[in-house]
């Protein structure tokens, strides 16, 4: 199963084979990412009975640039949703961070070169870090409730959004676009964000950080007496959701090429669910960012199926709120080993 | 030779909210030694312990380790010290495996990353020295919340050696085990010791303490009693500084043999928690459950109120058996609960005081659903005024009243539902000694006009003073019954812990034995 084999010989007396977790173990471990695997594989295969080309490369580079702004804001979440937090502020991070890289593209319209392009992209993920940290910072020295106070921040960002950018408009640079919607070796670019992004998660996960905001959301106390620095973990998972929510921010900016400040709103929620769908409990502690990748595309494919199953109108958001419950439905039933206490 | 304490605490002092937990306690515990702390039920024991692992920030005195006084701001800065605990609620996160336990906080690293097999090794080489003496092979991988609580346990134990402790504290480390895991724990004790170890042990096994300790430190209301050497005292020593000179005034009770039988509960199974437990309360009587905290006392009061599952046994009421598979069964024969947690179970803290009263009789005095305001009104005063409630308007939130008078509201509930078994879980917990003082003669005048009282307390002084008799549970089982002169605070304390009052020698332990029914043989001899 390629489990480590290591052997103690330093206890002397008793060799002790030290083997890695068997697959059963770690099938359990992650049941969630496993189970949320089976349903995209399922909502794939309806979708391309629905739709004969949706593995053609045009078809499928559209579709995963319309998904990953979606896929990058539940990572986001999922930082926070592993320690048993949430943060209800991403929509308003993201918007912020769409209006203040157009914002800047506009300033810097005369020049030209991988600076005029860049410089923007750094500032908006920038402040996508900021405000996060800025959530960290009440939620885990404040100590307010974190569905209020990212609430309230969210109106803060949303705010600020309309004072950068009162009304949609602006333009992108060509190159952003560009580069958004590429290939590299005959895959689309934003297939490539997407694995980029899971190395991120899985550098994130096996780094001391990834450890202790499992421990956190499954139980803090704990976590506390184990000399964990609670506080500055929980600053940090907020400040890494501000990250991905930037992340999250430019990928949309590329997606739409203007800036608007009413964008991000619905990403807030869609997030959230998207990591249900893939397996982590809002109670923290179990789940993880690469079902989050999953769930957020089996969001993106139910409303591509919804459109392809010509579904009236009036009653596709009725539809799709069907889909989204069955998929929560079936996430939750594969967490059936519960605490028994 | 002087020896110097390796560790130290003075003058510590700890009150969490109106409950004072320490007050002004001194400890010592020098290196190569293994230093009980012993105390009855909320003398502040665990308290202490996690004041010297930087969990509770105490509110004055100092801790000095190897003479330097030390501040601290958390549980890192104590592990940087060595100390290092095994806590009685265990420390483990459920979700986390075996390994990622025992290294949280302190994963071996590599290149920025945790260095997974690497930790498994440490992991193993530890277990090994423990699980696998008992010839117990304990996966590293499965999540701690599948294993047994005797394994959780095992794995909390070597979660704390594993930081190479130069003091380790061991706070009911022994609780869940069996006796041959406990040797294999108290050889390793022994072998810390001989390598220079400061251990503090909290057990509440009294003879595990005289096995194990060098000396003993008994605390007694958050005070030190005593500090003795092990070798120069006897178990029954030890529960008296834990009781201390105890005067019964207050204690008016009456034998009531001849009253009918009101409660009665038969061959009663519940879970993991409740073992075959039969008992009687007879019209009249205030019935204690004793023994020490967590055997079954609180489970017991809950299955007979119908909010805990019954797996077998019979409840009856008046003579009659009935079915309680609802707590709206039990309020419905005039069974009920006075729970503890006021917060969680008692109380619509937000609401007023008027609501939280009427709450649970409203269907009595309505009239086709509709209530009048003035019937009620009427009500809720009867029960305020009999209670003697200290309140500025009864339409004032119950959550503005002290800790005792919103207990009277949760009694005052049941008042107008015109409860016959009233159950108590330690009702009287962080309440003021006035109020309780009037909450126990408000019991005996419920007593007195027919009801009956099945009470748990962890105030040992509270179950000698209000109880006709006391049942002693000890891991699910009733094991003793005390009563007339057999019971007082003193003869409670020995029963919990199962050490004979008055017996002359050490080592004279109640074990395994059923003593069920019998009086005490030597109940009052020491008093």
């Amino acid at each position: 199963m390629g489990s480590h084999t290591h052997t103690v010989t330093d206890s002397g007396e008793n060799l002790h084979q030290v083997t890695g977790p068997s697959w059963r173990i770690r099938a359990r471990r992650n049941s969630g990412l496993i189970v949320s695997l089976i349903v995209f594989t399922v909502v794939v295969v309806v979708n391309r009975v629905l739709q004969p080309n949706l593995f053609d490369r045009p078809v499928l580079r559209s579709n995963l640039t319309t998904f990953l702004p979606l896929v990058l804001a539940s990572v986001g979440q999922t930082m926070v949703v592993l320690t048993g937090a949430i943060d209800l502020s991403i929509g308003g991070i993201v918007t912020l961070v769409n209006v203040a890289t157009v914002a800047l593209f506009g300033a810097m319209s005369g020049r030209t070169g991988m600076g005029a392009i860049l410089l923007p992209v750094i500032v908006g993920v920038a402040t996508g870090v900021a405000a996060g940290a800025v959530n960290g910072a009440l939620v885990a020295y404040l100590r307010l409730q974190p569905l209020i106070a990212t609430f309230a921040t969210n109106f803060i960002w949303m705010g600020l959004a309309l004072y950068v950018l009162p009304t949609p408009g602006g333009s992108v640079p060509d190159g952003l676009c560009r580069v958004y919607r590429g290939y590299f070796i005959g895959v689309p670019n934003s297939a490539w964000f997407i694995v980029l992004t899971f190395l991120i998660w899985y550098l994130v996960r096996r780094r001391k950080l990834g450890r202790y905001l499992y421990a956190i959301g499954g139980s803090e106390n704990s976590a506390y007496a184990s000399g964990i620095n609670v506080s500055a973990v929980r600053l940090t998972s907020y400040a890494l959701c501000g990250l991905f929510s930037g992340l999250s921010g430019i990928a949309l900016t590329a997606d739409i090429a203007s800036g608007d400040p009413l964008v991000g709103g619905p990403l807030t929620l869609s997030s959230v669910t998207a990591a249900v769908i893939g397996g982590t409990r809002l109670s923290g502690g179990e789940g993880g960012a690469a079902g989050s990748i999953v769930g957020a595309m089996i969001l993106g494919l139910a409303r591509n199926i919804i459109f392809f199953a010509n579904v009236p109108p009036f009653y596709q958001d009725f539809v799709y709120g069907l889909l989204v419950i069955g998929a929560l439905a079936i996430a939750a039933a594969s967490g059936v080993r519960r605490r028994s206490i | 030779m002087v020896v110097l304490p390796y560790i130290e605490a003075t003058g510590i002092r700890k009150r969490f909210g109106g409950v004072v937990a320490l007050d002004g306690a001194n400890f010592a515990c020098e290196r190569g030694e293994v230093h009980a702390l012993l105390g009855a039920n909320g003398s502040g024991k665990s308290t202490l312990a996690k004041v010297f692992t930087g969990i509770v920030a105490p509110d004055a005195g100092e801790i000095r380790v190897e003479g330097r006084t030390i501040t601290v701001r958390g549980p890192a800065d104590m592990y940087r010290l060595g100390i290092a605990a095994v806590y009685q609620e265990l420390s483990l996160v459920p979700q986390l495996s075996v390994t990622e336990n025992i290294m949280l906080g302190h994963e071996v690293e590599s290149r920025g990353l945790v260095h997974e097999s690497k930790c498994w090794e440490v992991a193993a080489g530890l277990l090994s020295d423990f699980a696998a003496r008992l010839g117990r092979q304990l996966s590293l991988h499965i999540p701690v919340m599948d294993l047994s609580p005797a394994d959780q346990q095992i794995v909390e134990i070597v979660k704390a050696l594993s930081r190479e402790p130069k003091v380790l504290i061991l706070d009911e480390a022994t609780a869940s085990l069996r006796s041959r895991e406990v040797e294999v724990l108290f050889e390793l004790v022994r072998r810390l010791r001989e390598g220079g170890c400061a251990i503090i042990f909290i057990s509440h096994r009294m003879e595990e303490v005289m096995q194990i300790c060098d000396r003993a430190t008994v605390l007694r209301n958050g005070k030190v009693a005593a500090t003795v050497r092990i070798g120069d005292t006897t178990p029954q020593e030890l529960v008296k500084f834990m009781v201390g000179d105890v005067d019964t005034v207050g204690r008016q009770v009456k034998a009531r043999v001849d009253a009918p039988v009101a409660l009665r509960v038969n061959h009663l199974w519940s879970g993991r928690a409740i073992k075959d437990v039969t008992l009687e309360v007879r019209q009249g009587e205030v019935v204690g459950l004793g023994g020490l905290q967590g055997q079954g006392q609180s489970e017991l009061l809950k299955a007979v109120f119908g909010a805990y599952p019954i797996e077998a046994g019979q409840i009856e009421i008046d003579g009659r058996q009935v079915a309680v598979r609802r707590p709206a069964d039990a309020i419905q024969l005039g069974i009920v609960l006075v729970p503890g947690n006021r917060a969680r179970e008692g109380l619509c803290l937000p609401r007023s005081v008027f609501e939280n009263v009427t709450l649970p009789s409203l269907p009595k005095r309505s009239w086709h659903g509709l209530l009048s305001p003035r019937v009620e009104r009427a009500a809720a005063t009867g029960v305020i005024d009999r209670l003697e409630v200290r309140l500025g308007s009864m339409f004032q939130p119950a959550s503005s009243l002290s800790g005792g008078n919103q207990q009277k509201i949760v009694i005052g509930k049941w008042l107008l539902s015109e409860a016959r078994v009233l159950l108590m879980d330690d009702a009287t917990k962080g309440v003021d000694v006035r109020t309780r003082h009037e909450l126990y003669r408000f019991i005996r005048n419920l007593c007195d006009r027919g009801a009956c009282v099945l009470m748990n307390s962890s105030d040992n002084a509270e179950l000698v003073t209000v109880c006709d008799r006391i049942l002693i549970m000890y891991e699910g089982e009733i094991v003793e019954e005390l009563s007339g002169s057999s019971l007082t605070e003193e003869t409670l304390v020995a029963a919990s812990l199962r050490v004979e009052a008055g017996a002359e020698r050490a080592g004279g332990f109640v074990r395994e034995g059923k003593v069920h029914g019998e009086p005490h043989p030597h109940g009052d001899r020491q008093r």
